[in-house]
């Protein structure tokens, strides 16, 4: 009997993690927030890595580095890129960058920060022994790969050969070919400064990090719970900022963070969601935010794997059986746009319309065009996607709309998690359509296109249809070394171009970032999914 | 009865070895991979990942992968996460909100269950057992998280009376709601459960002797039946306790509470092997632990049972 017992409990055991593993998501917490003291409570999730900047690659996390540090270059409230730490940005090729620091900043242990302060914190970031998860961002400086020589290997040197300090407030940066994107990738949260404190100890500074932004850490990272965060008073736009501190609530569930906004306890909320979408403007009279946010929604295909993909008239009339309004008004309740462009609207270059016909909803003309390019074979289509991000809704809408506009049959095929399609795209188990998204890491045309349609994305991005074109690659070349940005966008769209033409992926919609403050907070800006804390006004 | 809890400890030490590995096998097993997790919808840099995967030991295969790891927790190493968190801070911090919340729910559910359950059983037929069998039926017909939901929106959004989320307001007041909200079903398994053994008992033959020998009616039942008609009860209690300590993801996810079970579930999804396992283990050793005491328990109420 004493053996089956122990059996019994291995049983319930099982039972127990398979349980778990039944239901998803996680619980995590928030606190009160609702103080007239300047001190603003604000949502986030658990950041992913701990809290070194170039260790952070997503949106959590980044907006706590937003508020502690202060890179080189920064969004405006129009999403323009403006200098913050640079006094001035200058090359003449593209190549060969010489940026002037503005004297006075200082990291929250007094250090003063320096041109080598960036250098330190870039090197550390590129350097494959750290295994940062930004380390792709720093390669086009040149030296990059000597410190990425591939698993196994070690590094010869830990610097990187294109970096250079002319003197504390000169930085010079070398890059491995023109890169006309350069001064926009600055101002992702990766690229700032670290104090010298950091390469001590980078474990105890991920709980606790120093920056050298407008707010300074209070205690250290409680997990889960909040972050909180202390006004730095000798930033040195500090008198701009009204805001004294921000303590980033950590919650699991987009639920319950808008129901403590609505209470009371929460003062900026810049994930509203679904569920509150519908009231939201009635729960928070004047005190919400509508606008476009830098994601795009897109339909792809394999090409590289599946010929019967390989008819760009045959991914056209598919685009134009897909009622876009429907999808972004009906299924998100408003949360997205209907895509006319591989370009996110908040981007210098997005043109409106740019997809014309093949982003219209026109369903007789669709069912011609797919029957003209000799349709799919067996008349049957799978479109795969994620059941972990709710996208089950809106991919079985567009399944539908397909079914009946071009006649064919059209299921949606779930995946536990986004990485299954990849996989069993990589091993060629999986040959149909898949949903895809991308969200841009710097606000350039340039970090639409590359990441996602150039050949070398296909190993080292996210090109996962296997989409090349030779012309699309020339022109990106021919952008990176354009003299000045407004001809790089000019250049730029001409690649944008080609893709329309092509569409390797069918862009479906743009999200929308919806957001809500407390009566504590009279207006605010949000610019590329980050909180500007110099427009925080308070009430 | 010493001799007897010695044994019975002794028996962990296989259960736990066992049931590490089972669970081991049952991460590994999972489709997936921890490190592109990492990186959400966007490619993990491929170089980055090979020397991620190289570090965490995750290209050997499952034996070697699982000697690692035991062989660390012997040491008193329970590993690290993916993302390079101790897996033991991550265990110290989430565990006490885990616990508070699951006693708070177990006091809860034992208190008003039981009262709930003899004043029924006395007044059986009558209107306040009418009341208690239709309230518990309610209780165990409405899902965990509608009743989380409804409650935080009423009292906590639109009365004011509870915080609506989180946990900074510290025990109780933090925790109150949603310990009452994760005993509800519970609560109402042991009015019903009490109430049926209950009325069992008092129609035996030796309350009957009792009552004719003219003991007070306070102590026939307090003492005498209710000794009896706790052991189905203590049974429950006990196996909910481990129950509470390991099921408390929905509750915690509506109430956004940084307890074990948010982590199990953000584990289990992010194929975090080193964590799932350590938390797993950790939730059966307290389901043994309980299960201990209720059999200690059942030698207490009824001493016709002996271990020896």
């Amino acid at each position: 009997m004493r053996g089956a017992k122990s059996a019994k409990w291995v049983a319930i055991a099982a039972v127990v993690a398979l349980g778990a593993t039944a239901c998803g998501g996680g619980g995590d917490s928030g606190s009160g927030g609702g103080k007239s003291n300047g001190i603003v409570s604000m949502e986030i999730g658990e950041p992913q890595n701990s809290l070194v900047p170039t260790n952070t690659y997503e949106t959590e996390g980044g907006q706590v580095i937003n508020a502690l540090f202060t890179g080189l270059t920064k969004l405006d409230g129009n999403n323009k890129v403006v200098n913050a730490m640079a006094q001035s940005i200058e090359t003449k090729d593209n190549k060969v960058w010489t940026i002037k620091l503005k004297p006075g900043y200082t990291f929250h242990n007094g250090e003063k920060v320096t041109a080598q302060s960036f250098i330190d914190a870039w090197n550390y970031g590129a350097n494959q022994t750290n295994a940062q998860q930004t380390n792709p961002l720093f390669s086009h400086i040149q030296g990059y790969k000597d410190l990425n020589p591939g698993e196994g290997k070690k590094p010869k040197t830990d610097k990187m050969s294109g970096l250079k300090a002319i003197d504390d407030n000169t930085l010079q940066v070398t890059l491995d070919g023109p890169f006309s994107a350069f001064p926009s990738q600055l101002s992702f949260t990766a690229f700032v400064p670290v104090p010298k404190a950091f390469f001590k100890d980078p474990k105890g500074f991920g709980e606790a990090p120093i920056g050298n932004g407008p707010f300074m850490m209070k205690g250290k990272v409680k997990h889960n719970q909040e972050i909180d965060t202390v006004k730095y008073d000798k930033y040195p736009d500090a008198s701009k900022i009204e805001v004294k501190g921000v303590d980033f609530k950590i919650y699991s569930n987009l639920d319950t963070a808008y129901k403590d906004l609505v209470a009371g306890n929460l003062d900026i909320d810049i994930n509203v969601p679904t569920s509150g979408l519908p009231t939201y403007k009635k729960d928070l009279p004047g005190r919400t935010i509508d606008e476009a946010d830098s994601a795009v929604g897109y339909i792809g295909f394999p090409i590289k794997y599946n010929k019967a993909f390989q008819n760009a008239d045959l991914r056209k009339s598919i685009s134009m059986a897909i009622d876009r309004k429907t999808i972004a008004e009906k299924v998100f309740v408003g949360a997205r746009t209907p895509a006319d462009d591989y370009i996110s609207p908040i981007i210098d270059g997005y043109r409106k319309g740019a997809c014309g016909e093949a982003c219209t909803y026109n369903p007789s003309k669709a069912k011609e065009l797919y029957k003209q390019a000799g349709g799919l074979p067996g008349n049957s289509l799978e479109i795969g996607y994620n059941a972990d991000g709710g996208h089950k809704e809106w991919v079985e809408a567009v399944a539908n709309q397909l079914q009946q506009n071009l006649g064919i049959k059209v299921t949606a095929k779930p995946f536990e998690q986004f990485q299954a399609i990849l996989n069993d795209l990589d091993a060629k188990k999986y040959q149909g359509a898949f949903r895809m998204a991308w969200s841009m890491d710097y606000p350039d045309m340039e970090d639409y296109l590359r990441p996602v349609f150039s050949k070398d994305a296909i190993a080292n991005g996210s090109n996962y249809s296997g989409y090349v074109n030779e012309e699309f690659e020339k022109l990106l070349v021919k952008g990176d070394q354009a003299p000045t940005h407004e001809e790089a966008v000019k250049i730029y769209q001409q690649a944008d171009d080609v893709l329309l033409k092509d569409l390797p992926y069918i862009p479906v919609y743009f999200y929308t970032l919806n957001a809500g403050f407390s009566e504590n907070i009279k207006s605010m800006t949000v610019a590329g999914h980050q909180v500007l804390w110099d427009t925080v006004k308070l009430g | 009865m010493g001799r007897y809890v010695v044994r019975r400890l002794l028996q962990v030490i296989p259960v736990v070895i066992g049931v590490t590995f089972i669970i081991f096998c049952l991460v590994f097993a999972l489709p997936g991979d921890p490190i592109q997790a990492l990186a959400g919808d966007k490619r993990a840099d491929p170089n980055i990942a090979a020397i991620l995967r190289a570090h965490y030991h995750l290209n050997e295969p499952l034996y070697q992968q699982y000697w690692h790891y035991i062989s660390g927790v012997f040491t008193g190493d329970l590993g690290e996460t993916y993302n390079g968190r101790a897996i033991s801070d991550i265990v110290a911090e989430r565990f006490p909100v885990t616990l508070k919340l699951g006693l708070t729910a177990f006091a809860i559910e034992a208190v008003i269950g039981i009262l709930a359950g003899i004043m029924s059983a006395l007044k059986k037929g009558k209107f306040l057992d009418n009341v208690v069998l239709v309230a518990t039926l309610l209780l165990i017909s409405i899902p965990v998280f509608v009743l989380g939901s409804v409650l935080q929106l009423e009292l906590g959004v639109n009365l004011k009376a509870t915080p609506v989320a989180g946990i900074d307001k510290g025990w109780p007041q933090s925790y109150i709601l949603p310990a009452i909200v994760l005993a509800s079903t519970s609560m109402a398994y042991i009015a019903r459960l009490v109430r049926t053994s209950l009325t069992e008992s008092i129609r035996a033959d030796y309350v009957r002797t009792a009552i004719a020998k003219g003991l007070p009616r306070r102590r026939v039942i307090g003492l005498h039946a209710m000794r009896n008609s706790l052991i189905p009860v203590v049974t429950f209690l006990g196996f909910d306790l481990g129950a509470l300590m390991g099921g408390a993801i929905i509750t915690e996810r509506v109430f956004n509470m940084p307890g074990i079970g948010g982590q199990l579930a953000q584990s289990v999804y992010l194929r975090e092997r080193p964590i799932v396992v350590g938390l797993v283990t950790l939730l059966v050793l307290i389901y043994l632990a309980a299960n201990l005491v209720v059999d200690l328990m059942y030698a207490v109420l009824d001493p016709r049972i002996r271990y020896e």
